[in-house]
């Protein structure tokens, strides 16, 4: 049989355009006409055959009833643009991580001249850009069939446009692959599989919180391994806060003495590591300066950006030094963090130091200001620092709530506080990331699975044009009493329902009459989840992070 | 040499001597966990090399399985987990350079058996031209503790991007107190994946824990593969929810790797429901499933196709029966068991007996020694096989009756060393000594040791890592530390604890804080040494 790596792309095109009509015709069969195995076993748990478990769902698929067998030395034939630049090794080590997931029951070697279905995955990038940006290509398709010597394409391969969306393939590739007991080799049942597949936001978030508590960098890389497997793009890392200051600004070393102790600070070394780890799964951070209202731990080391001693927070506004200490601290950030949004908080500032401490409030009236005057003043100023360093902006929803028509028109605005903010803030033409409270705030842990699912961050917004300003979504991990040792199970299963909601098309994720097969689902991708060692919660508590009611299969709980 | 050796060595010992003392007196500096059963140290920091190597020149143990040198690389590995070294770094400061950790294992042997010597020596010099730290130990399992122990002295220094050895120089003599220090894990009531199972491992390593009891069958589920006996696997909770046997092996063999033997449990006859979804017949009858049918020879012929199974996986001596909580009232009430009892003129209790019993022959006749738990002899301890050792598990003083009849005991006290019962405190944990009431050396002897059971009623792979840490930990030390050493109050070790529990944190283990029970999760803000 001709190796695929011997096709030029433009052929291989055409096969998958043809493919791809064929999908949209099969697809909406195959849904429909869900076939249901019955269980054969009074005791043992089966699963419900004619539901798809991928998570999250592709935005079309077909497949068919053949079982496909993988060949434990699966080899990668990597072709196509990426080559030239570093895309090859983000594939290349992508690979070899799949590969230690799918074959972890690494009980059979195989023996020589055994025959398995599958021994190769050709995977086809057509850029060979590497860089990792905001709205980056993440499509992909993806074929499973059985090789033979007519079909051209036979096997399994990866197809898309960056390396990025062949890392997104390779997700879904290795959650097709399932350990079968009875022969002991992994198996893709209801093979031929054809996927086309693509995010329906451009940005989907997780924000983990490093001030309230200090997450050491092993436990942040779990996190960020994990967030590969739902298809999440962003960490937002919420540095700092008023607890403290775990990061290095060389800069200005002494805002270090904020950190809670000398052994809970992140290095500018290990903030580059966790960027570059991060990228390496197709994931951008984005890092938080939360100013002026939650940054009382920089006067640690500053204590003139205080208004005073004893009335610590906001940041002192009347001084050029307290900008000058942001400055800074963008300057090295910029060094760091190269994805071209960067927060700025701006939430929950109250004035009332800058009103009763003398100096400020002297200042105050010097430049004929209120509070709330100089409120919009700092966050204005700090936005222009963000942008000297080509930086596009976030702030939290205040910013915009109070003065939206003096923001930056590049500035995206983070909802948190209600429902109907992004609506607002893309008719006034700005963009907008969604993370209503009620639902995505993961430190509620009364927010059960099933609210987190349903929350709809276009709810309201009927305009194609407006629609296209709601970059996505985030769900936020405030660290308050999340720590190293129940930040994750606390995260997981419900941060793997916005995904799904972020990635999948609407249609799929909205029809409430799905819950019992969205639930099914989501169960069984939780169990994936603990089998890849990520510590994730039953589904169905209705408290986060509970433990298991009782004994019990995984695939119910 | 001559006599500036024998002044220096004199000297040294004087040295030494006060260090000693010293330590006692302010053992709050340490950050050593479990607490080594001497220790010098001194006030210097030694800077580790880029190339920290591993010299073996006088070892008698060839490592050919290569355990020594994973156990070495595993040891970088964890002091370089907390930040990222800056490997370019070249060092012209003051203080010199540690080039290495030489390792003299005097024992070749890798056998991993109970009561394996697990001494070792550590020193750690000030100076040295080049500077290497000295590991001796009688066998490789010894060296890996003492590489735990090293990698608790190493610290990354936030202005050099490099990691140093503090309190130089060490000099560290240490041996565990107990030979068995177990942890253990169920996989009936919730499956554990693979990879869980194997971290867990890993953080045994770390508080020098050196049993996993695997406790794999219950009444709710049967995971493990038994060729001899395929449909046992029916049991399982789902298809997926299940250990092959290459699967056991590839835990027995990570475990082993790390020092730490697996004891596998078949809980007959009380907790082995499971057993009948494959096998109905095991049951007394389909609506009265529990215990197994003490009348049918196929029950026994089942256990020793287990055993004979299990013996080609688990190496260890000792298997683990079970025993406990056997209610009989499906013997009598089932008239075919009923009618088989009257002709062997047993009752309830003395069929539970003849059951018991049985087993452990099957097991003697497969090379296994028994484990038990209490039950079997509070009822009939006088019938045990004499290589039975009784776990004890229902309250306090039974290991003092059952080492005064002279059979060996483990100790698990449910009140302070069951790690589901969330509301002990990791003082408690720390308190529960083994030899309560036991004086007399001979008694002593007998109980070799203690064990954290982690039941999996409330447990699966979410949870799991902070409701066993840090309160195994704390158990750990108990199991581990000269009785001398072991804080007599708690709180003279909660600074060591919630050191070595932010260790784990930072090795990546889902440690929960000191303050609260079991997988409490923070009050408020704070950092991880004050919470």
């Amino acid at each position: 049989m001709p190796s695929i790596s011997t096709l030029n792309s433009s052929q291989f095109l055409l096969k998958t355009t043809f493919f791809f009509f064929f999908f949209f015709s099969i697809s909406i069969f195959s849904l429909v006409n869900a076939r249901s195995i019955k269980s054969t076993h009074h005791h043992s748990i089966e699963l419900d055959e004619s539901l798809t478990y991928l998570w999250p769902l592709p935005a079309q698929f077909t497949s068919g009833n053949d079982t496909l067998t993988v060949d434990p030395n699966l080899t990668l034939d990597l072709t196509g643009n990426s080559g030239s630049g570093g895309g090859s090794v983000v594939v290349e080590e992508a690979f070899e991580r799949y590969k230690k997931i799918i074959f972890k029951h690494g009980s059979k070697l195989a023996k020589s001249g055994e025959y398995f279905d599958v021994n190769r995955v050709s995977v086809i990038v057509h850029s060979d850009n590497d860089e990792l940006q905001l709205g980056v290509d993440e499509s992909y398709s993806l074929l499973v069939t059985k090789s033979n010597e007519r079909s051209i394409i036979g096997g399994v391969s990866i197809e898309a446009n960056s390396v990025y969306g062949a890392l997104r393939g390779l997700e879904t590739l290795s959650q097709l692959c399932k350990f079968d007991y009875g022969v002991k080799t992994v198996q893709i049942h209801k093979a031929p599989w054809f996927i086309q597949d693509k995010p329906r936001f451009a940005y989907r978030g997780l924000l983990l919180d490093t001030s309230r508590h200090y997450l050491p960098i092993e436990i942040i890389k779990q996190i960020i391994e994990s967030m590969s497997y739902a298809k999440l793009n962003v960490l937002h890392w919420h540095i700092i806060d008023e607890e403290s200051f775990p990061l290095e600004v060389p800069s200005y070393p002494n805002l270090w003495k904020g950190a809670y102790i000398k052994s809970e600070r992140y290095t500018v070394e290990d903030a580059i590591e966790i960027v570059d780890f991060a990228k390496m799964r197709g994931i951008n951070v984005m890092a938080e300066v939360d100013v002026p209202g939650h940054a009382e731990s920089w006067g640690a080391g500053y204590p003139d950006l205080w208004p005073s001693p004893s009335c610590k927070e906001p940041l002192d506004v009347s001084k050029n030094y307290t900008f000058d200490v942001i400055a800074g601290i963008l300057a090295d950030m910029r060094k760091i963090f190269p994805f071209e949004l960067f927060h700025l908080g701006g939430d929950e500032v109250n004035t009332t130091c800058w009103t009763t401490t003398p100096h400020v409030k002297q200042w105050l009236q010097d430049h004929n200001m209120t509070a709330k005057d100089a409120y919009q003043y700092f966050v204005l100023k700090a936005q222009e620092i963000a942008i000297s360093h080509n930086w596009t902006p976030v702030n939290w929803e205040e910013t915009f709530n109070n003065f939206p028509s003096k923001l930056n028109p590049r500035t995206v605005v983070h909802n948190w506080l209600r429902g109907d903010v992004c609506a607002k803030a893309v008719a006034s033409g700005f963009r907008c990331i969604w993370s209503n409270q009620g639902y995505w705030y993961l430190d509620h842990l009364d927010a059960p699975w099933e609210e987190v699912y349903y929350a709809e961050p276009l709810e309201g917004i009927k305009s194609i044009s407006e629609q296209n300003l709601v970059l996505g979504g985030e769900v936020c991990m405030w660290g308050e009493t999340a720590d190293a040792s129940n930040v994750q199970q606390t995260i997981w299963p419900r941060a793997a329902a916005a995904a799904e909601r972020l990635w999948s098309d609407k249609e799929t994720t909205s029809s409430r009459n799905t819950t019992s097969t969205a639930l099914q689902r989501l169960e069984y991708f939780r169990c994936l989840l603990t089998r890849r060692g990520v510590p994730a919660a039953p589904v169905t508590n209705f408290y986060a992070r509970r433990p298991p009611l009782g004994p019990g299969s995984c695939y119910e709980q | 040499m001559g006599k500036f050796g024998l002044r220096s060595v004199l000297l040294f010992a004087v040295v030494v001597h006060i260090l000693v003392i010293s330590v006692a007196a302010d053992i709050k500096n340490l950050k050593i966990w479990p607490m080594p059963l001497s220790v010098s140290y001194g006030h210097r920091n030694l800077q580790l090399s880029n190339e920290f190597v591993l010299k073996t020149e006088g070892s008698k143990y060839p490592d050919a399985s290569g355990i020594l040198k994973e156990g070495f690389s595993r040891l970088l590995d964890i002091i370089k987990v907390a930040h990222v070294v800056d490997t370019n770094f070249s060092y012209d400061g003051p203080s010199p350079v540690l080039k290495g950790i030489q390792v003299v294992v005097l024992s070749p042997s890798d056998e991993l058996q109970y009561g394996v010597d697990e001494s070792y020596n550590l020193t750690i010099p000030e100076k040295g031209n080049p500077a290497f730290a000295y590991l001796t130990a009688k066998t490789v399992y010894g060296a890996l503790h003492g590489f735990q122990t090293f990698s608790q002295a190493c610290h990354f220094n936030l202005t050099t991007r490099s990691i140093e050895v503090h309190q130089v120089p060490w000099t560290i003599v240490d041996r565990p107190r107990f030979s068995y220090r177990g942890l253990l894990i169920d996989t009936s009531r919730h499956y554990l994946p693979l990879p869980v199972i194997l971290k867990v491992i890993d953080s045994m390593a770390y508080a020098k824990l050196n049993v996993l009891h695997w406790h794999i069958v219950d009444t709710q589920s049967f995971p493990l593969e038994i060729p001899s006996f395929p449909k046992l696997w029916d049991g399982a909770y789902s298809s997926s929810e299940r250990y092959t046997v290459a699967d056991a092996s590839e835990i027995v063999r990570y475990a082993g790797r790390r020092g730490i033997n697996v004891l596998a449990e078949l809980d007959v006859p009380g907790h082995a429901k499971s057993w009948g979804i494959g096998y109905p017949s095991l049951w007394p009858s389909k609506n009265c499933q529990e215990p197994l049918d003490v009348s049918s020879d196929f029950t026994f012929k089942l256990i020793d196709g287990i055993l004979s199974d299990f013996s080609k996986i688990f190496k260890y001596k000792f298997v683990h029966l079970g025993g406990d909580e056997v209610d009989t009232s499906c013997w009598t009430l089932t008239p075919r068991i009923s009618k088989w009892l009257k002709q062997h003129r047993l009752n309830g209790t003395s069929a539970y007996e003849y059951f018991v019993l049985r087993a452990q022959k099957i097991a003697l006749s497969h090379g296994y020694e028994i484990i038990n738990w209490e039950e079997t002899f509070n009822n009939f301890g006088n019938k045990l096989s004499p290589k039975t050792i009784v776990h004890n598990w229902l309250g306090g003083g039974v290991a003092q009756q059952v080492t005064a009849a002279g059979l060996r005991c483990i100790v698990s006290n449910q009140d302070k060393w069951y790690l589901d019962h969330i509301d002990t405190t990791w003082q408690d944990f720390y308190s529960n000594e083994p030899l309560t009431n036991i004086t007399k050396p001979e008694q002593q002897r007998l109980v070799i040791g203690g064990e954290v059971c982690m039941w999996g009623e409330h447990i699966d792979g979410s949870n799991i890592e902070t409701t066993i840490w840090p309160r195994a930990a704390a158990a750990a030390e108990r199991l581990w530390t000269a009785y001398d050493n072991i804080a007599k109050n708690p709180e003279q070790a909660v600074r060591r604890l919630a050191y070595f529990r932010c260790l784990l944190n930072q090795r990546g283990v889902a440690s929960g804080p000191l303050t609260g029970g079991g997988r409490a999760a923070p009050d408020e803000p704070g950092s991880c040494y004050e919470q």
